[in-house]
């Protein structure tokens, strides 16, 4: 479906460079408050590094809690980006045209968001430089190649990289737009950025290409970032409720469907925050509400999976964590609030032609999936080291703390102001990606309709 | 080898029968290692560090409710699951075969906490402190763990290096039992344990007192469990880590049930 | 006019066949004798004959309680169920996407379901065959409902009070219903349309089948609506009927066995050997069937990349599997993987890899490849073979894991510990009989049917004749793709 008229470039620069060149009223006193929440859980965190991982809640078998919950959740946000640029680009699907650019920047912050989590609940942050970075610093040891600790940051390093390159990329013709409309110093940045840009045949052909490379290339980054994520759980043989063959697709799909549904938010957050109805509209929402019924549908199974599979054993360790998940209050609660917050209630509300195009629902159900997926983290982290083994004795629950919990909300608020800054600098919807889906756009006529069509490639 | 010492593999058997959960084990420990002093506070907060602990469980209706008592510590495995996840190499088998802890290395990742079945390992969630005069007792042989730290039991490997300092390299000998025990090369649990309950060894040396266990079990794995022909049975060896400490059954001659006059 | 697709521009790869004469020339190659169609004909039957006698010959050999000795005919029936069973999915999952590509290869995916009616009756041997859930022998010391061996069913009476084996069998049975309501769904316009230029035994049954089909606005409406329901609903139960044999046929008979994503993995080879059969269809079809001007080299190009996918998807939850566990050291699992890819089944585990991934990725990897026609086919023909072996070496394995009849009743991972890994299983001449068989009969009903039937989608065709032209932009042409929705 293709509804907005056709825009002349004129009016999509002007309209997608407002946030650069002008300056909306709410801006600087959201991005303060924002910075506020950053600067008290970072002042948290200077006390947690003092005082040690006591001011938390974090125990005894639980030590692993809401920072690894959190890490793992920024982890599964970051990968709207890869699915909704690079897969829908080699899908040649035209609906992604708005939507790449906010993916990807979604993406950069909430991976540089995610790789602050494990540095800091570490007993020795400050030791993690000279140990885990790849180089014998000290006595000829080099990190262990072993740990699904090490892979870790090998996979969201590379991750982040070929993000930002990506990002970079794709954004040299936009560049050269902003180069062309400012002075001082802006221009100076921007035609460094630009390198060189001039928007003849030749130097469209490659942007095209690097585009079509990259997104192949970055496939398989996005694929192994979460399922090695999901192996720092995985390969646990003494956690049995983890020991699952599972878990890396499933890990992979959960992302894309929390990461996806994020994205869909922080496109209608734009779309009011800065005008952009023309840009972002409802056939948008409403292909990225139909791609979200395929994954949470393909999230549901593996789900499935994952708790048959654990029941199928009937060892005693994994029953015990299963009884605490499903039938032990307040775990059960929360179990039953996370399957119907990520599956039941995002998937009915996505099957309806209306909901998807009224977006105050569409943002409902979008919200609605990241609690969930949020809550099924911490469903698996936590019940899984509470219950560990049949060393009854030493079973023990865990709740959040306050300092937990602020460092928590910091990180929501530090993507959220990092994004908001980045929009400062950089349009937030790519200009020549909704050029170019204008100038593909046309009409046939079928027996006496004009049917809107488009040029295809294949 | 990096140095020419006599080869050991040290381990440990436990006999349920005798212990009656008294602490001493833990008390011992406690004192030997330099570990912090639990209050109150920390056992309610599931913080207590206790390298060898004493877990009880009760079996049977009121009025014939029994305590049973299993004493756990680190089982200082073949085949441990925490050596291949520490992001530092902060943990590892050494020549002894004793699964070692490296406190300056370790950077508090608590990955190897996850992965140890046995829920042996610790972690330092605060610093360490004690009342003042308190300091004077502390174990110079010892090192005192800042927070951050993960730590276990070590086989209080600070005696048996001085024991191969003392008996092997400066006197020629070789550690066994009966020099361990006059020496108190043991560790400090063992040494205190007022039942005999634990008993130390090399179970390389085929005189040494644990050695007809570990030879009973190595013989009979877990498929033919039923051919053992000692009490003796590992804690989770379908896990197969392959644990160098071996518990024996405890004879219940009063099983719940079976007597009515049992008080 | 039509065009053939040769080239490497874009303009060369697509088709576009007349609107007017699609039907009659569809039908006029349904209808017509064709040699090699026969002879094919004739040498399926053949084989499935050959079937039937090994069959014969192994249940008075073995009888049909000894499970172990029907490694090889479970093999077979999974290969075959999983590429017949997943083909009509991807005519439902293309259309859900709006792959204007699709539409050549719509028929030739639907007229599987066919075979899966052919599957209900190949699966019945299987399920007397079946060791019952209820063996104390494999959890000793425990009573009751935990004295059953480990199943997806938790016990013989199972969670739903029914045996497993019914619930498997209704499942095929509901796979071979729903899939042969797609197929009619998808055959009425083309039946009506045509009901009066064939004559004899397809008239009558074309009649009968086209019902009251007069192509109204309403009725297409109402079609497409139907297509979307069922397609939906067909990949649902696909997907759960595959994890349902699975998990009773393979991962229930190796005790231990505890694996997630085996469902998974047999579903994503399903459907990359779906595909792969469907493209060697295609191709067979273009180069000899005479559908140059209906299967151009953009479906190729398009198919080949969701291939690629798929291959690459499968070695991805391969690996899962692999270092999941490998990386835990328990001697369960270290058991199965040798039992399955490193020791007794090594030789067949490394065929599988190489025809599943490494053969088709080599071959897909080049752009100018994909391009062509016999590139995704082969590479089709690749993943095929990779599947087959995948098959032999999780059910010959899985039945043949235990031997059931000495089994002493230890404790439930005895069946493959460190000290004692069974050998694989080499097929004798009954085996070999009944796996040519299989698949011998599977592809005489396919083909049987596509005789009585159009094997292009006429309709959709039509459909997308109606869409697609050619147009000029700026200095190329290029493909104009009309969406009305």
């Amino acid at each position: 479906m293709q509804e907005g008229r056709i825009l002349t470039a004129t009016e999509v620069n002007r309209d997608l460079l407002r946030s650069i060149l002008d300056t909306p009223r709410w801006f600087w006193p959201v991005v303060m408050a924002l910075g506020l929440v950053v600067l008290a859980a970072a002042i948290v965190i200077g006390v947690m590094i003092n005082r040690g991982l006591g001011i938390t809640n974090l125990n005894r078998p639980v030590v692993w809690g809401f920072f690894i919950t959190n890490f793992v959740f920024w982890i599964g946000i970051s990968h709207a980006g890869v699915m909704l640029s690079a897969i829908l680009r080699l899908a040649k699907a035209e609906w992604r045209r708005p939507a790449t650019r906010a993916a990807e920047v979604l993406t950069i912050f909430s991976l540089m968001t995610a790789m602050t989590m494990p540095i800091i609940h570490t007993g020795r942050p400050w030791r993690i430089m000279y140990w885990a970075f790849p180089y014998d610093f000290a006595r000829g040891i080099w990190p262990n190649i072993r740990t699904p600790l090490i892979w870790d940051p090998s996979a969201i390093l590379t991750y982040l990289t070929s993000s930002s390159l990506f990002v970079l990329i794709a954004l040299i013709p936009d560049f050269a737009v902003l180069r062309d409309r400012t002075t001082g110093i802006s221009h100076q940045v921007y035609s460094m950025l630009s390198l060189g840009w001039q928007g003849n045949p030749r130097q469209w052909k490659l942007q095209i290409i690097s585009g079509v490379l990259l997104s192949a290339l970055i496939l398989p980054v996005f694929v192994s970032v979460h399922s090695i994520v999901s192996w720092d759980f995985g390969m646990a043989m003494a956690v049995k409720s983890w020991h699952s063959t599972i878990f890396a697709p499933y890990f992979v799909v959960g992302a894309v469907h929390s990461g996806v549904s994020a994205v869909a938010f922080v496109l209608i957050l734009l779309r009011k925050a800065y005008g952009w109805q023309a840009y972002i509209r409802h056939e948008h929402i409403d292909a990225l509400g139909r791609l979200l019924v395929v994954v949470a549908t393909g999230w549901f199974y593996f789900f499935s999976m994952e708790v048959i599979f654990g029941i199928y054993g009937r060892e005693a360790d994994e029953i015990a964590v299963r009884s605490l998940q499903f039938t032990q209050w307040p775990v059960s609660a929360w179990t039953m609030v996370f399957v119907i917050t990520t599956y039941f209630i995002p998937v009915s509300i996505w099957l309806s032609r209306y909901c998807r195009r009224n977006l105050w629902i569409m943002s409902f159900a979008c919200i609605s999936v990241n609690i969930g997926m949020w809550l099924e983290r911490f469903l698996i982290i936590v019940p899984g080291l509470a219950n560990r083994q049949v060393f009854t004795f030493s079973w023990n629950m865990y709740s959040p703390s306050i300092p937990e919990i602020i460092i928590i909300s910091a990180t929501f608020a530090l993507v959220a102001m990092l994004m908001l800054l980045f929009s400062r600098a950089v349009p937030l919807v790519p200009l020549y990606d909704i050029k170019e889906g204008d100038i593909l756009k046309t009409e046939i006529q079928v027996g006496r309709r004009a049917v809107p069509a488009v040029y295809r490639e294949d | 080898m990096v140095t020419n010492r006599l080869d050991h593999t040290w381990g440990m058997v436990v006999d349920l029968d005798r212990c009656t959960g008294c602490q001493a084990c833990v008390v011992a420990c406690q004192a030997e290692n330099n570990l912090a002093i639990n209050e109150k506070s920390a056992f309610l907060e599931k913080r207590a560090l206790e390298w060898i602990r004493i877990e009880r469980y009760w079996e049977g209706e009121y009025p014939n409710v029994k305590a049973r008592f299993i004493p756990i510590m680190c089982q200082h495995c073949s085949n441990a699951p925490c050596e291949p996840v520490c992001p530092v190499f902060a943990t590892y088998r050494n020549d002894g075969g004793l699964n070692v802890q490296v406190y300056n290395r370790c950077i508090g990742a608590r990955y190897c906490i996850n992965n140890c079945p046995y829920q042996v390992r610790f972690f330092n969630f605060w610093h360490p402190t004690w009342p003042a005069s308190f300091e004077n007792y502390l174990n110079p042989d010892v090192t005192v763990r800042t927070r951050g730290i993960t730590e276990k039991c070590t086989f209080c490997v600070q005696r048996l290096r001085r024991g191969e300092l003392e008996v092997e390299r400066r006197a020629g000998g070789r550690l066994n039992d009966q020099n361990m025990a006059e020496r108190n090369y043991m560790p400090a649990c063992v040494q205190a344990c007022p039942t005999n309950a634990l008993t130390f060894g090399d179970h390389l040396d085929p005189d040494s007192k644990i050695r007809p266990y570990f030879d009973d079990v190595h013989a009979h794995d877990i498929h033919h469990e039923k051919e053992r022909t000692t009490r003796s049975y590992l804690l989770l060896e379908e896990l197969a880590t392959a644990p160098n400490v071996i518990y024996l059954k405890k004879v219940e001659p009063y099983p719940i049930g079976e007597n009515e006059h049992n008080g | 006019m039509a065009e053939h697709s040769n080239g490497r521009s874009p303009a060369g790869m697509w088709v576009f066949p007349q609107a007017d004469q699609i039907t009659a020339q569809v039908m006029e190659r349904t209808t017509r004798r064709c040699k090699p169609h026969t002879i094919a004909l004739v040498v399926a039957a053949l084989l499935a004959a050959l079937g039937v006698v090994g069959f014969l010959l192994r249940v008075a050999a073995d009888g049909l309680d000894n499970y172990n000795a029907w490694g090889y005919y479970m093999a077979a029936f999974s290969f075959v169920f999983m590429v017949t069973s997943g083909a009509p999915l991807a005519t439902a999952a293309f259309r859900f996407t709006k792959s204007h590509w699709r539409r050549p290869l719509s028929r030739v995916a639907e007229l599987f379901a066919v075979v899966g009616v052919l599957n209900v009756l190949l699966f019945i041997p299987m399920i007397i065959v079946l060791p019952s859930i209820e063996n104390p022998a494999f959890v000793p010391g425990m009573e009751g409902e935990m004295a059953a061996r480990r199943s997806i069913w938790l016990g013989s009476s199972g969670l739903t009070g029914g045996p497993p084996e019914l619930w498997d069998i209704l499942g095929l049975v509901a796979l071979a219903v729903t899939s042969m309501a797609i197929l009619w769904l998808s055959l009425m316009p083309d039946l009506a349309q045509s009901r009066d230029s064939v004559s004899g035994f397809r008239r009558s049954i074309y009649g009968f089948l086209a019902g009251s089909w007069h192509g109204t606005k309403r009725q297409w409406i109402q079609h497409k609506a139907g297509m979307m329901l069922l397609g939906g609903f067909y990949f649902m139960m696909v997907v759960f009927v595959h994890f349902l044999i699975v998990s009773d046929f393979a991962m229930s008979l190796i005790p231990g066995w505890k694996d997630s994503i085996l469902p998974p993995l047999y579903t994503i080879i399903a459907f990359q050997n779906a595909l792969g059969l469907l493209l060697v269809i295609l191709f067979i079809l273009r180069k000899w069937g005479g559908y140059q001007e209906y299967i151009g080299i953009s479906l190729f190009w398009s198919a080949s990349k969701i291939l690629l996918g798929l291959t690459l998807l499968w070695t991805y939850h391969l690996f899962a599997f692999f270092i999941t566990f490998w990386y835990g050291r328990l001697e369960v699992e270290e058991s199965i993987l040798r039992y399955l890819m490193f020791e007794s089944y090594a030789p067949v585990f490394w065929a599988n890899v190489i025809f599943s991934f490494f053969v088709p990725f080599f071959i897909l990897l080049w752009n100018p490849v994909r391009k062509t026609a016999w590139g995704p086919a082969l590479a089709g023909l690749s993943a095929l073979v990779g599947g087959f072996l995948f098959s032999i070496r999780i059910f010959v394995g899985s039945f043949n894991a235990v031997d059931f009849k000495e089994f002493p009743g230890e404790l439930y991972s005895l069946g493959l510990t460190r000290a004692r890994i069974q050998d694989a299983v080499i097929p004798d001449l009954w085996d070999i009989f009944m796996v040519v068989g299989i698949i011998g009969a599977a592809a005489l009903v396919y083909l049987a049917a596509a005789k009585l039937f159009p094997i292009m989608s006429i309709w959709e065709v039509k459909e997308g004749a109606m869409y697609q032209r050619m147009g000029k932009l700026f200095r190329g042409e290029y493909m104009i793709l009309a969406k009305p929705e």
